[in-house]
């Protein structure tokens, strides 16, 4: 009598074990789904820098520096490896990008050049793309961290050896208080 | 209050069950109500019970089926919304953010997206039991906001569409909506058997007890998409700005018909019950106040809201009137050795036959000097180089001067235009948004303004003399369309705006004439429109209009 409870209590033990264990995968590979879904992005917006470095060179002459400065900080981002480096390397193109735009500005043939309208605005939709990516990892891991942590799943996971993954971090103040824009037309 | 889009799907699944299972309850007692006064009840078995209501599930699942699989069909065929043309640069911009609402959701739902012709501004989301999900926005609305108001409407819409709240609304209008139409069908009827009145009159109850509970919801639920969209976009103000723009604006009152208008962002009727608050209001109506929309969203963003209606204010004021003065004017010497003038820097830069060779003279003063010297002016020129590589032959011709027509990107769409004449070749389908971006500030100058009331008034009196002419049958010269080459329709773009157009309906095509176009779009704008009624020939019967 006593040994079929021990093994009821076995089998339940196993049971509830291996639904643990699945749960914990089905969030890793959550996690890692979504950490490709950054990867497209990222590489989506090395691909159109050279175009848009191509398009505004001719008219930039004197600003050789700024566009110098965002072709290195994509060499860097290209090749950079690991989620802290690559993190750090993808801020440093954000910035490196934003001086270029706001320089773009004092040119007003380039304002008005077709090309470029459209360049900046698929370079404002991939960021936006992978900010929201970024925001989306992030949840994903906060969830996958919580479920390694608690308590009956903690030793489940020590036994499989899971690793926590790490956060995405945002660069600082990446969307600064916005300006007022009234106007009807409000491009 | 769900923290993640992921949380967010993951609570839907209950909410949704028990409200159909709410719905399921409410409907089967008022299908009972109505049965009851037809004298079953009396004389039932439990096994007529045990079928009655067998039967009567059956029926209530045909009928959820059918009144909520097509809804996203449906609202796309009344609305006549057409998918966005990646063409298009404003377009483009939906379609990019769509995309993006699906990176945050991590594709977990796919929603399409459309575009609907009309001037009015308004958004709306629709979703169905097959997992089809629509998120419509008018033509209107996209041209005149900007691209972080974009992203803060589609979110807002976004969340209605993950958590269900599309879906139960769909279900509810369209399911009591038809139910009660069938009521008061019977109500009418049975007027003069009273036995079967007291019964009807308490599924009569019961259907608006449905549509109540949905109602009182649907304000709740819009402070939650509101949430939403900010913690999505983390831009408060955007989308204050967009539902203050909203406000002040038409909101498709008359074109977005009644059933839909809770599926909208804001109430197309702007009643005065929208904006009270209090129990009856909450009870009653299906939106939230604006104004309060508005506050809550700007105490995020640390804005006075006293302030936004300044701002506004002050930026249609200025929209009105044109600075004068600001700009610099300019006369120019044309191909046949006449001075023409005054134009703005903009104009110049619009008249075909500018080169860098032409004599221009500033202002006041009286020295000539070429084109190319003036500062202002080198853009226009660099521009035209820039452009002058993507030129696209079209490979249609001018149907007036038989030069090759190339795509012209104007107002933010691909046009055909003639490099010679200045004519232009639209599709009709693309006139509805060109007509919503018509630009106050540099498309309505004085010039255009003024061209536009001397053809209106020579046109009221050639409208009579076509009219007659109809009867004498004088023919009218046509040009043959560039791309099936049959002959043109001439005709007035309608009877408001009297421009002369050629139509090819089969092509679905329309030419406009040098500044024809512009001029449409000064019409439409400022309303030059035929003042008086103007006698015409009876036949036709074509009584012009006053306002549309």
């Amino acid at each position: 009598m006593i040994g079929w409870i021990l093994l009821g209590i076995i089998v339940l033990a196993v049971l509830w074990t291996a639904a643990i264990y699945n749960g914990l995968i089905a969030s890793r590979n959550d996690v890692q789904g979504s950490w490709k879904q950054i990867d497209v992005q990222l590489k989506r917006r090395h691909d159109l820098i050279p175009n848009l470095v191509s398009t505004v060179k001719g008219a930039m002459e004197f600003e050789q520096d700024t566009l110098e400065k965002v072709m290195n900080a994509r060499a860097r981002a290209v090749s950079a490896a690991g989620i802290p480096a690559k993190a750090e390397a993808e801020n440093m193109l954000t910035q490196a990008l934003g001086r270029l735009f706001a320089v773009v500005e004092n040119y007003p043939q380039l304002k008005s050049n077709q090309n470029i309208t459209q360049l900046q605005e698929e370079l404002t939709t991939t960021e936006n793309r992978i900010s929201f990516a970024r925001q989306l990892y992030n949840d994903l891991v906060a969830n996958y961290r919580t479920k390694l942590q608690v308590f009956p799943n903690n030793i489940v996971s020590s036994i499989f050896n899971f690793k926590t993954e790490e956060y995405f971090a945002a660069e600082e103040a990446a969307r600064t208080a916005p300006a007022v824009n009234l106007s009807l037309k409000g491009k | 209050m769900p923290l993640t889009f992921i949380d967010i799907e993951r609570q839907k699944t209950w909410r949704i069950a028990a409200f159909f299972l709410v719905l399921i309850a409410i409907y089967l007692a008022a299908i009972l109500f109505i049965t009851a006064p037809l004298g079953i009840i009396g004389r039932a078995s439990p096994r007529f019970w045990l079928g009655a209501v067998l039967v009567s599930l059956v029926a209530a699942g045909i009928h959820f089926w059918f009144s909520a699989s097509e809804a996203v069909d449906s609202v796309r065929r009344t609305l006549d919304a057409q998918p966005p043309d990646p063409q298009d640069e404003v377009h483009r911009v939906f379609l990019n953010v769509i995309e993006e609402v699906h990176v945050v959701t991590g594709r977990k739902r796919t929603i399409q997206s459309a575009v609907i012709p009309s001037q009015s501004m308004n958004a709306l989301a629709v979703a169905d039991l097959r997992g089809n999900a629509l998120i419509a926005i008018t033509e209107g609305l996209l041209s005149r906001l900007s691209r972080p108001q974009v992203e803060a409407v589609v979110a807002h819409e976004a969340h209605h569409v993950l958590s269900g709240d599309c879906l139960e609304t769909t279900i509810a209008a369209s399911l009591f909506g038809t139910l009660s139409a069938a009521l008061d069908r019977l109500n009418s009827l049975s007027d003069r058997r009273s036995s079967a009145t007291a019964g009807a009159g308490l599924a009569w109850l019961l259907v608006k007890l449905g549509y109540l509970l949905n109602l009182f919801i649907s304000r709740e639920r819009e402070y939650r998409a509101d949430a939403a969209a900010v913690r999505m976009t983390r831009n408060p103000l955007a989308l204050a700005e967009a539902l203050h723009l909203l406000s002040r604006s038409w909101r498709g009152a008359g074109f977005i018909g009644s059933g839909l208008e809770m599926l909208c962002i804001v109430n197309p009727q702007a009643t005065t019950l929208d904006e009270t608050e209090g129990f009856v209001a909450d009870l009653l109506s299906t939106h939230p106040p604006i104004r309060k929309r508005i506050g809550i969203l700007l105490a995020m963003a640390r804005v006075d809201i006293g302030d936004l209606d300044r701002r506004a204010d002050r930026a249609e004021a200025e929209a009105r009137t044109p600075a004068p003065g600001q700009q610099p004017l300019y006369h120019a010497m044309s191909p046949k050795q006449e001075w023409q003038g005054p134009f703005t820097v903009q104009e110049l830069a619009a008249l075909a036959w500018l080169s860098p060779l032409t004599w221009i003279s500033t202002g006041g003063s009286s020295s000539a000097d070429r084109a190319w010297k003036d500062p202002l002016l080198g853009p226009i020129f660099a521009a035209r180089l820039a452009s002058g590589n993507e030129r696209i032959e079209t490979g249609l011709t001018c149907p007036v001067c038989r030069q090759p027509l190339v795509t012209a990107s104007y107002e933010g769409t691909q046009i055909a235009q003639c490099s010679f004449c200045a004519g232009s070749l639209v599709e009709m389908k693309k006139l509805p948004r060109i007509i919503a971006r018509t630009g106050q500030d540099h498309l309505c100058t004085q010039r255009i303004n003024a061209l536009a009331r001397t053809t209106l008034e020579n046109n009221l009196s050639r409208r009579i003399y076509r009219a007659a002419s109809r009867v004498q049958g004088t023919a009218i010269q046509r040009i043959p369309c560039p791309k099936c080459t049959h002959p043109m329709l001439r005709g007035f773009y309608s009877e408001n705006y009297l421009v002369e157009v050629d139509r090819c309906s089969s092509c679905g095509v329309m030419w406009f004439d040098q500044d024809e176009l512009e001029m449409l779009q000064c019409m439409i704008a400022n309303r030059l429109e035929p003042a008086v009624a103007v006698p015409t020939v009876p036949p036709d019967g074509d009584a012009p209009g006053g306002v549309p």
